[in-house]
């Protein structure tokens, strides 16, 4: 401990004591000048290593620069002494950064502190790591590290740190951790029992998902698992209550996790969360006094919100939210109120409809008036979300009302934003002309330069709105003190539509060169520029004051600006030429309209405060805002170079006001919207990585036996064995399946995911979610809903995974298939044969010829026969074929999607010849042969049996 | 993720100064930036704060990432989180939660357990030990834990550690019993710190 060293301790008291900055300093210039002497010299030992290294970090706590000691924490590090080892620690995290080349040095021994059999010394070096770990250490140490995270005998301690530490070292050079290989085995960990290790490991799998979302899907369920136990079921060890909530970090940790898949599908899960989220929003309804309570209930609840909003914006859930928001944006509480306000804006940037908001329109324009401004800046952002066509006129009204008054650092901002929203919600282009032009006297120094050039291509390009947006800005120019950025558009529009209103009383060309050119001296050389630009337009359509222009060019023949200089002297040449002379008109040539682009103004926004994909998963704007971010997401996924829109042109017709404004403004990704979705979808639909399905004859018997048999085994080893009960009605199934524990442990982080091939023919679901832990000598029971929609050919796989000792992954195919949705029939022999020719030949028939074994007495196995044709589900009809060998059977398959189809059966074995021929005739050419292969499998003779 | 933890007290001077990424300009620019954007706000304000002011001070990792200030006063201390837009303000604050507010208070109860009753001078003489206790709850701009009974352990587990590889080095440390009040300028009885941390007076 420092404290240990008094030389430390003087020292420290000695800078405390320094009345005056310079006295401080002079210490302190003495004190390093000691130590690097000391260093110099060398011979020293342990205790005084310390001793100095702790007065250089003391140094550079205070703020002071240091450039000696690295060399020392290096060698202190590999020290055995723990108490040296931590100073040592300590130096090299406060002292050397990522790139620092001591940490080289230290490599060597952090790898030996990480191989230690003492927790402790594990502990300093991961926080080591975690703190300085760059790229050659993540090379380095990142299986070291990964192994301390996944070891049986690692204390919680070491595997919290562990799971930081690797979470740092992905960050830092993502290539060297293979983050799917490794996905199953730290997904399990969020099933330990010690909610510091969870909350450690679930901040990991955040970082990791976020990156391989398929890899790691299992989290979703393990995550909606841990808060179902926290929330609804208050499993959890008491220390781990924050104020009578169940670890609020971990609670908003795996509510955050969830935002980053798309909701899930199975019915199951989506129950389960809901209600959590119930209880979540329940909870937070009874307020009590205590402002922690509150806090922490609060914390958790606006994460809860937000993953309502992401899963479905038009849930009850998301109706109770809008309340409880509404509630808070008028709280007396400060940070209540900020953080209501964001997480409205959260809902407004997704929801489909804002009326639930702008209901409270009024009281959110009032928080812009709050008196703190980190709140006045959630207000800004709120109503920027909420603004839409209907609302635009009154909330970019207040919002120029405010600006006069806003905050400095606001202004830009706003300015921004209300050039956005004016433009994008425009009614008609009078107002967004009036507006922006509001705007630029307004604001003034605020104005980027963006804002002005969006005005000018926007006039350019709309044809009726040039006369009018003439006039209007003449009338501007005329107020006494005017913003620069208003002389540069009144330059530009005038200069190209000033001839437009020439003729109307008060706007005399002579009088619009008076406006303008007293403006001139106030402004700097690049207007003063645009300007010259603008007088020689004029002397192209108003030749009444061509002298007067000449005249202005003449003087500014002589300015000393070089810009300006020649510019004035080519126009005056130009503006000389004989009037007969066409070069001028040519010269000055209407401006064409200017090629659809994108607003700079949004790519400044977003650029700004924008868009990180990986840390929110919205922004803030409009609805159409996050689904472009998402269109824009996907773009930049798929490899395959799409054309960037284009498509749009603007109609200069402008028969519609809005469509033109709009076709400007985003550059159309609408246009792309369609396609880019779709590979979304198929982008999501695409089957997770195959498991390795569990192989061995065994396996195949016990699955082939239990295609045909309701129950039995499905799989066992020395850990674990899978039983499976099965019930069918028409379409419809119901599996149970067992899993026994045969060891003396625990299985714990047990998981069970099911995969279906094609998930249109066949869904499989669990009734409710499975739990995670099998006791041990002890069996768990899952319920598994089966519903068969159309013909399919593959069985579903399960794929169980437990941690008992280590990791373990078995994949097993069910034993689902097809024969089993087919109900018996009893048909007489007339109606059999009628039936049978009726369906006729191929396509609707399957015909196999396979060799069979013969009894033990050498006879048919009739009783076998008969027992596979049964339990496929096929009724056998006695007295129907002449030869009393031979098997006919009927059945229907029902699925509920193709609806009921006809299968018949014919078998006629054949003992000479140890052969069998099998025909199956179905009304469904889809049926047929999978029909076929599945009742002759397990009657062939290299049936596994 | 967390991008620093400061300390500083009412007259701006920092007392712990921690960054979980390279910053851009010297330390004691940015503390001295956010003190500006702290001490002017009253009591009464909102504990999060918006500062895009200091994206040029601590660098932005990423183009588009927004810091936010979550901080709280405590006596004459400033207990201030840089953070970026993935922390929840409201967890943050939790964990800086003060004692004068609540009985329980997190990272400076974490503090309170090991030096009995935090002050500022705690933290000006042992701020090694105030760095261990840091790296205890969060680790690389991440929480590692929060639960007390943890950190404390984690601590305690430490310092026997240390005291150990003391008793190994230096057998009279332990006897001696605190070095004796020895400098009279200081405020505050040097000889019951030293004892406490020498491990006789303590717990």
């Amino acid at each position: 401990m420092a404290t240990n060293m008094r030389g430390l301790t003087q020292f420290i008291a000695d800078i405390r004591g320094a009345r005056v900055r310079d006295l401080e300093e002079k210490r302190i210039n003495k004190e390093m000048a000691n130590i690097r002497k000391k260093f110099k010299d060398g011979n020293l030992d342990g205790y005084q290593k310390k001793k100095y290294v702790a007065k250089v970090l003391y140094t550079y706590i205070l703020g002071y620069k240091v450039d000696v000691g690295h060399m020392e924490a290096v060698n202190l590090i590999s020290s055995p002494k723990y108490s040296e080892k931590q100073i040592g620690y300590l130096a090299v995290t406060l002292l050397m950064h990522e790139n620092s080349d001591f940490l080289r040095l230290v490599v060597n021994s952090i790898r030996k502190d990480l191989d230690e059999n003492n927790e402790i010394n594990n502990c300093l070096a991961l926080h080591a790591i975690a703190n300085v770990g760059g790229t050659e250490m993540a090379e380095a140490l990142c299986e070291d590290v990964h192994r301390l995270l996944i070891s049986p005998t690692s204390q919680s301690m070491v595997k919290k740190k562990a799971a930081l530490t690797l979470l740092r070292l992905y960050r830092k050079h993502p290539d060297v951790i293979p983050a799917a290989e490794w996905a199953l085995r730290i997904v399990a960990i969020m099933d330990d029992t010690d909610l510091g290790v969870v909350l450690c490991v679930t901040t990991l799998v955040m970082t990791l998902a976020q990156d391989h979302l398929d890899p790691y899907a299992v989290c979703y369920q393990k995550a909606v698992d841990r808060l179902h136990r926290l929330v609804v079921e208050h499993e959890y060890s008491a220390t781990y209550a924050y104020y009578k909530v169940p670890s609020p970090w971990l609670q908003v940790k795996l509510l955050k996790l969830l935002q980053y898949y798309p909701p899930s599908d199975d019915p199951a899960i989506r129950s389960t969360l809901h209600q959590v989220l119930e209880t979540i929003m329940n909870n937070s309804a009874e307020q009590t006094r205590n402002m922690q309570h509150n806090n922490a209930q609060r914390a958790v609840l606006f994460e809860a919100i937000g993953l309502a909003i992401h899963l479905d914006t038009n849930s009850p859930l998301v109706g109770t939210a809008a309340v409880l928001l509404a509630r808070f944006i008028s709280s007396k509480e400060t940070n209540v109120r900020y953080l209501g306000l964001d997480t409205l804006a959260h809902l407004a940037a997704r929801a489909d409809s804002l009326e639930a908001i702008k209901t409270h329109q009024a009281h959110v324009i009032l928080s812009l008036r709050d008196r703190d401004i980190s709140v006045r800046r959630r207000a800004l952002d709120l109503l920027y979300s909420m603004c839409d066509v209907d609302n635009s006129e009154i909330i970019v009204g207040e919002l120029l009302q405010y600006l006069k008054v806003a905050d400095y650092a606001l202004r830009e901002e706003m300015v921004l934003k209300i050039a956005v929203l004016t433009e994008k919600y425009a009614s008609s282009y009078r107002w967004y002309v009036d507006t922006i032009l509001e705007l630029i006297s307004a604001a003034g120094d605020h104005v980027g330069d963006e804002v002005w050039y969006r005005v000018v291509q926007i006039i350019t390009n709309t044809e009726d709105l040039q006369a009018y947006a003439a006039r209007v800005v003449f009338q501007r120019l005329k107020a006494p003190a005017t913003h620069e950025s208003l002389v540069k558009v009144g330059g530009y529009v005038l200069g190209e539509y000033g001839h437009l209103i020439a003729n109307e009383d008060g706007h005399s060309p002579i009088e619009q060169l008076q406006v303008l050119h007293t403006k001139s001296q106030f402004c700097a050389a690049p207007t003063r520029a645009l300007l010259l630009t603008t007088y020689i337009k004029w002397v192209n359509v108003f030749p009444e004051i061509k002298a007067q222009l000449i005249n202005i060019f003449e003087r500014y023949r002589h300015v000393l600006d070089s810009e300006l200089q020649q510019r004035a002297c080519e126009f005056y040449a130009l503006a000389s030429r004989p009037d007969d002379d066409e070069l001028l008109q040519n010269v000055c040539e209407e401006i064409p309209p200017f090629p659809p682009r994108e607003s700079a103004l949004l790519s400044r926004l977003n650029k700004k405060h924008g868009a990180t994909e990986d840390k929110r998963t919205w922004v803030h704007g409009g609805r159409d805002v996050n689904q472009d971010r998402e269109v824009a997401k996907v773009k930049r996924d798929s490899t395959a170079d799409k054309p960037i829109n284009g498509a749009t042109t603007t109609s200069t017709g402008a028969s519609d006001v809005l469509a033109s404004l709009q076709g400007l403004d985003l550059s159309g990704p609408s246009s792309t919207t369609g396609p880019a979705v779709s590979t979304t979808l198929t982008m999501l639909a695409k089957p997770t990585i195959a498991p390795h399905l569990a192989v061995g004859t065994n396996v195949d018997r016990w699955f082939e036996k239990l295609t045909y048999s309701d129950e039995g085994v499905l799989y066992e080893d020395v850990q674990i064995q899978v039983g499976i009960k099965s019930r069918y009605q028409g379409h419809i199934g119901q599996l149970a399946v067992y899993m026994g524990n045969k060891v003396s442990a625990p299985l714990t982080s047990f998981t069970t995911k099911v995969d279906v091939d094609d998930p249109e023919a066949l869904s499989v679901t669990f009734a409710k979610m499975p739990a995670t832990m099998v006791a041990p000598r002890s069996q768990s029971q899952q319920i598994l809903h089966v519903e068969c929609k159309k013909a399919f050919t593959t069985p579903p796989v399960i794929t169980v995974s437990f941690l008992a000792g280590s990791h373990q992954t078995i994949a097993l195919r069910l034993p689902v298939v097809l024969t089993k949705f087919i109900e018996p029939v009893i048909l007489g022999a007339s109606d059999f044969f009628e039936r049978w020719k009726l369906i006729g030949g191929p396509p609707r028939e399957a015909q196999g010829i396979f060799p069979v074994n013969l009894t033990s007495s050498g006879e048919l196995d009739r009783e076998r026969q008969q027992q596979v044709i049964l339990g496929q589900k096929l009724s056998i009809l006695p007295d129907v074929d002449p030869n009393p060998n031979n098997f006919v059977g009927a059945g229907v398959l029902h699925m509920s999607g193709d609806g009921k189809v006809g299968c018949l059966l014919r078998l006629e074995p054949n003992r000479d010849a140890k052969l069998c021929r099998i025909t199956i005739r179905s009304t469904s050419e889809d049926v047929v042969g999978e029909v076929q292969r599945l009742i002759q499998k397990p009657l062939s003779v290299d049936a596994a049996s | 993720m967390i991008r620093s933890v400061i300390i500083l007290n009412t007259s701006g001077v920092p007392r712990l100064t921690k960054f979980y990424s390279p910053i851009h300009q010297s330390a004691q620019a940015i503390v001295a930036k956010i003190y500006s954007l702290i001490s002017i706000r009253s009591p009464g304000s909102c504990n999060f704060l918006e500062a895009p002011e200091l994206d040029e001070l601590l660098g932005r990792e990423d183009a588009n990432e927004k810091l936010r200030v979550v901080y709280r006063s405590y006596a004459t201390l400033h207990f201030v989180f840089v953070v970026d837009s993935s922390e929840s303000e409201l967890g943050i604050l939790d964990l800086i939660q003060v004692r004068t507010l609540a009985k329980v208070g997190f990272f400076v109860e974490a503090l309170d357990r090991a030096f009995e009753n935090v002050c500022e001078l705690d933290l000006v003489f042992h701020f090694d030990e105030v760095h261990h206790i840091l790296a205890e709850i969060i680790q690389g701009g991440l929480v590692l834990e929060t639960n007390l009974d943890e950190i404390d352990s984690a601590i305690h587990q430490a310092a026997s550690a240390r005291k150990q590889s003391f008793a190994s080095a230096n057998p009279l440390t332990l006897g001696v019993g605190g070095m004796g009040p020895r400098s009279t300028g200081a405020q505050t009885p040097l000889g019951w710190l030293t004892g406490k941390l020498t491990g006789v007076g303590a717990r």
